[in-house]
């Protein structure tokens, strides 16, 4: 038996987050646009697998397009946009969903990250729930060693991550990994296992929202690097968000530095073909453009999640507008 | 095959075993590698273990071929069936046929799986109609709520079923679940 609302339910309930969200950033002076779903490019992303759609590519995120949109001179942004993620199944994953993606010239990623609390808050309200309670920030690496004790610099290469971590973490990196790849290779691993056996249990009991932030250089994706905002050294300039243990948001600093991005993108593409998986294309378009996008900050907060948050669902199945 | 491959009831080839997964999840935290967390059990001595893949791992897929079978009869030890093609009989120990045995009726026809000339399991119908041989009288009209009631199948398997259903009726089984799926009109 389903714990799935009546379809009629859920379909007002989708409306009215959508509307909350738009009524949010449009009172934040944010303006909506839409950009195209099939791309000729995406950003080159470790463990995100596109759907190819004849000659092109769907949308993973609508983040080059929409920053080519701010290199071109468009203000503030925002959108609700459907992506498509292959091979992504289960309780939280889905191969289709929409990500709502904003960005913020001149600004740095903490005025995005108040605008995740913001809209969490305005679709709470909207469903007539109380408010997530008090946010929470912790720096990466203290957060590591306060939940798992494993105590790291942020700047270890894949042998001195092997060496430091507990051994039930240990994940050999592959021998087909190309030698740039490996830094990221056991940094990624070395994430999935903390989040898996510790970060998320940790998380689910938190009473209000987490953010999580001054991420390891080797995990910047594409935030800039600089110098931490909780902790001490340099770090990423990315933060992360949950609530109830669920991700739901992931934003940047942008980095603006295209030799930097290039060799960003180049790593990943070698963690790629480490694991033998399809070639992109290298985004020649979104790099050209990059020279001119203005500073700015960006996020991305998944719709559905956060919908399910905001009914108390438990999976993205309970909430899915769909006739069955 | 790839990881991003796994599902339920994917057969693997682990160590010269065949395995199935019985149980999946996927996780996967941003930006970090998907876990593929399987239960899966081996099909030979039906032993079942926790097993997680990390996105770009590769599997080696099982090469397990169905025959399909009638079955036959059954002792303490072994579940016999007969080739349709070759009315060849072969025999399935009771261990791998696990809580399936529940689901076989007399004369049913079903796939039998076979990894390197050895039989290793059985694939059932989806759904299966058998009788309820006992349960508490039938409540009538109470077709609305989703209260359920114990009941015996003609098998011997204990399924919960709505309270309307009376000793002697058929009902249809969904063999993946083990539940209840609806009353059967003769």
């Amino acid at each position: 038996m389903s714990s799935r609302a009546p379809l009629a339910d859920r379909v007002r309930a989708w409306d009215r987050a959508l509307h909350a969200v738009r009524a949010y950033f449009r009172q934040e002076g944010l303006h909506e646009v839409s950009t195209p779903v099939r791309l000729p490019e995406v950003a080159i992303e470790p463990y995100i697998e596109p759907v190819q759609a004849s000659g092109g590519l769907l949308a993973t995120s609508p983040e080059l397009p929409m920053k080519q949109l701010l290199a071109a001179g468009a203000p503030d942004l925002f959108q609700v946009a459907p992506v498509f993620r292959a091979a992504e199944q289960g309780r939280l994953h889905s191969e289709g969903f929409h990500l709502i993606e904003w960005y913020r010239r001149g600004r740095d990623e903490g005025a995005v990250r108040a605008d995740v609390e913001g809209l969490i808050g305005a679709v709470f309200a909207a469903f007539g729930r109380a408010p997530v309670g008090r946010w929470e920030t912790y720096g990466f690496l203290g957060l590591l060693e306060a939940t798992a004790s494993v105590r790291l610099r942020g700047d270890e290469d894949a042998d001195a991550l092997a060496a430091a971590v507990p051994s039930a973490w240990r994940v050999d990196v592959p021998d087909t990994m190309p030698a740039t790849a490996r830094d990221l290779y056991a940094w990624t691993a070395l994430l999935s296992s903390w989040s898996d056996a510790v970060l998320d249990p940790w998380l689910a009991q938190q009473p209000g929202g987490v953010h999580i932030v001054d991420y390891p250089p080797a995990l910047a994706a594409l935030a800039q690097i600089g110098s931490a905002r909780a902790g001490q050294g340099s770090a990423a300039h990315r933060f992360e968000s949950y609530i109830g243990g669920v991700e739901l948001a992931n934003g940047y600093h942008e980095l603006r530095d295209v030799l930097e991005q290039r060799r960003r993108f180049e790593i990943v593409a070698a963690l790629r073909r480490g694991h033998g998986l399809q070639p992109l294309p290298m985004p020649e378009a979104f790099l050209t453009s990059l020279e001119a996008l203005p500073a700015c900050a960006g996020a991305a907060l998944g719709f559905e999640r956060l919908l399910m948050q905001a009914r108390g669902a438990q999976t993205l199945a309970d909430i899915a507008i769909d006739p069955r | 095959m790839d990881v991003s491959d796994l599902k339920k009831n994917a057969k693997l080839e682990i160590d010269g075993a065949p395995w199935v997964v019985t149980d999946f999840q996927f996780v996967k935290p941003g930006k970090g590698q998907g876990l593929y967390k399987c239960k899966i059990k081996n099909m030979l001595t039906g032993s079942v273990v926790d097993r997680t893949w990390r996105s770009g791992e590769r599997l080696k897929a099982a090469n397990v071929e169905s025959k399909k079978m009638q079955y036959l009869f059954s002792s303490p030890e072994a579940f016999t069936f007969m080739d349709n093609e070759t009315y060849e009989q072969v025999e399935l120990p009771t261990e791998v046929v696990g809580d399936d045995k529940y689901f076989l009726l007399d004369n049913i026809q079903c796939d039998v799986l076979i990894y390197n000339d050895r039989p290793v399991g059985v694939s059932l119908p989806s759904h299966i109609v058998m009788e309820v041989t006992e349960c508490e009288p039938g409540v009538k009209g109470d077709t609305a709520t989703n209260v359920t009631k114990a009941a015996t199948v003609e098998t011997g398997k204990q399924i919960q079923v709505p309270l309307f259903i009376k000793q002697g009726e058929r009902i249809k089984i969904d063999t993946r679940t083990g539940e209840y799926v609806e009353r059967v009109n003769k």
